[in-house]
């Protein structure tokens, strides 16, 4: 499966970027494709691109704010979970991908 | 329900997340400048290095800045670019408006009060207009419109009307009730200048801790500035204790009982411990932000316990700054540290009781293994 992903929390210094990588690892492992972007303390890196967006099957956004530029993702299908979630139990956040 | 109060955390929490580099930035910079000013009689001591003074002026933006940029980012959660200038407007408002906008020139003589007196709304006015302005521009967006006026709307129409119905709103009605009880509660502390030394100290501990910055600990806090004017350095001393034992209780009980605290409070508890280092109350705030009920009683019991401890032991502050880092123009340094410590380890293990006692009641393990 292609995935794209966001995450976002409050301070954006750790977390965001903990979750981030929880996705990524889990993604390769589960055989996936996953580009993750995060919207920390610096703004977006790693940002997603229109490609990216429309090739993707689903969106999961790890966040515990609201993030920026929400519109790219309209129509797309987007699993939202908290992010504290996305780092302790990132097989979790995959399941609900199927459901 | 639960799902609409996790969203409102959501948008308070995104304003928050925006506001906090403006808060350090301006902290500390104030900070810098007050900590390394030369104490000298008369003239305010950084206005007397161009250096300094400069510093303290850049700090300043940054602070007067954070109450648009709370507000404005919380409208901007919730509504996208109709929220922003509304939000910030609101914000800019909170910050302070002249009471001449709702009273007569008469009501505020009779009053007692200046002709330019302001009305302070501060951090909880932002909030809630952020939060007013948020729903105010969503709304905007949903008012049917004729195709005529749909490239003016947003550019135009919907700002005009939205910064006015939030300005209005700010200046009409939430703005005084909270302006009142602070120019009331400023008019009793005035009152209390004679009575007991001690009890002065408690209630001064009391509301520096109770919003954390706002308008109760900026009360608080003015008083001690005040004092200093008049040569008496011993309520801004008390004060100067209080304003860093809620961050630095906070940070210490993240650290001493991790398991008792989610992985966000632990790293907001370093942060803590970095601004109450400063003399940042604001440090605290996300604690309070997310378990009012238990977190605000203990930080308030800590800022009591070391603004008394101060007081007792005749500490002075000549700086109209609190925290560790107005160290260098304390009277009596060793028992400023001492009140200090005591404050903090207060706060720290209360929370830590508190938080332990209430558990057992309501099991919220889940949320704790972090």
């Amino acid at each position: 499966m292609k995935i794209i992903a966001v995450t976002a929390c409050p301070t954006g210094i750790a977390h965001t970027y903990m979750a981030a990588e929880q996705l990524e690892k889990t993604a390769k492992s589960l055989g996936h494709q996953i580009k993750v972007e995060t919207q920390g303390a610096m703004g977006i890196e790693n940002a997603l691109s229109p490609k990216d967006i429309s090739e993707a099957d689903v969106a999961i956004f790890a966040i515990d704010i609201e993030i920026e530029e929400r519109e790219r993702f309209s129509g797309k299908r987007i699993v939202q979970v908290p992010v504290k979630d996305a780092i302790k139990d990132p097989k979790a956040v995959f399941a609900k991908l199927d459901g | 329900m639960k799902k609409s109060l996790q969203q409102l955390r959501q948008h308070l929490l995104t304003g928050v997340s925006h506001v906090i580099p403006c808060i350090a930035c301006g902290g500390i910079l104030i900070a810098i400048a007050l900590a390394f000013a030369p104490m000298t009689e008369g003239k305010g001591p950084p206005e007397q290095s161009q250096i300094l003074s400069l510093i303290l002026q850049i700090g300043d933006a940054a602070f007067k800045l954070s109450f648009p940029i709370l507000a404005g980012y919380i409208a901007y959660a919730i509504a996208g670019k109709p929220g922003l200038v509304p939000g910030m407007i609101g914000g800019f408002l909170s910050a302070g408006f002249p009471a001449r906008l709702l009273f007569s020139a008469a009501h505020l003589e009779a009053n007692g009060l200046p002709q330019d007196q302001m009305i302070v709304a501060g951090f909880l006015g932002a909030m809630i207009i952020g939060l007013i302005a948020g729903v105010g521009g969503a709304r905007s967006k949903k008012v049917a419109h004729s195709e005529v006026l749909k490239p003016v709307m947003p550019i135009l129409i919907i700002p005009i009307i939205s910064s006015l119905f939030v300005g209005l709103l700010m200046i009409g009605v939430i703005g005084w009730p909270t302006g009142e009880v602070m120019a009331r509660l400023g008019g009793w502390l005035r009152n209390q200048q004679t009575g007991d030394a001690v009890g002065l100290a408690m209630v001064l501990g009391a509301m520096i801790a109770f919003d954390m910055g706002g308008p109760v600990n900026k009360a608080a806090f003015f008083f001690g500035v005040a004092m200093i004017k008049e040569g008496e350095y011993g309520v801004m001393g008390a004060c100067g204790a209080a304003i860093c034992t809620p961050p630095l209780g906070l940070g210490l009980a993240t650290v001493i009982q991790k398991s008792l605290w989610r992985q966000e409070d632990r790293d907001a508890g370093v942060a803590a411990l970095a601004m109450g280092m400063i003399g940042i109350t604001e440090g605290a705030i996300p604690f309070a932000a997310s378990d009012p009920v238990r977190v605000i009683p203990c930080i308030i019991l800590g800022s009591m316990t070391a603004s008394t401890t101060a007081m007792l032991s005749h500490v002075g502050n000549h700086a109209p700054h609190g925290g560790p880092i107005v160290l260098p123009v304390i009277d009596n340094p060793m028992a400023y540290i001492a009140a200090i410590a005591i404050g903090t380890v207060v706060t720290a293990v209360s929370i830590n009781a508190v938080k332990m006692l209430t558990q057992k009641r309501e099991p919220q393990v889940a949320e704790m293994v972090a």
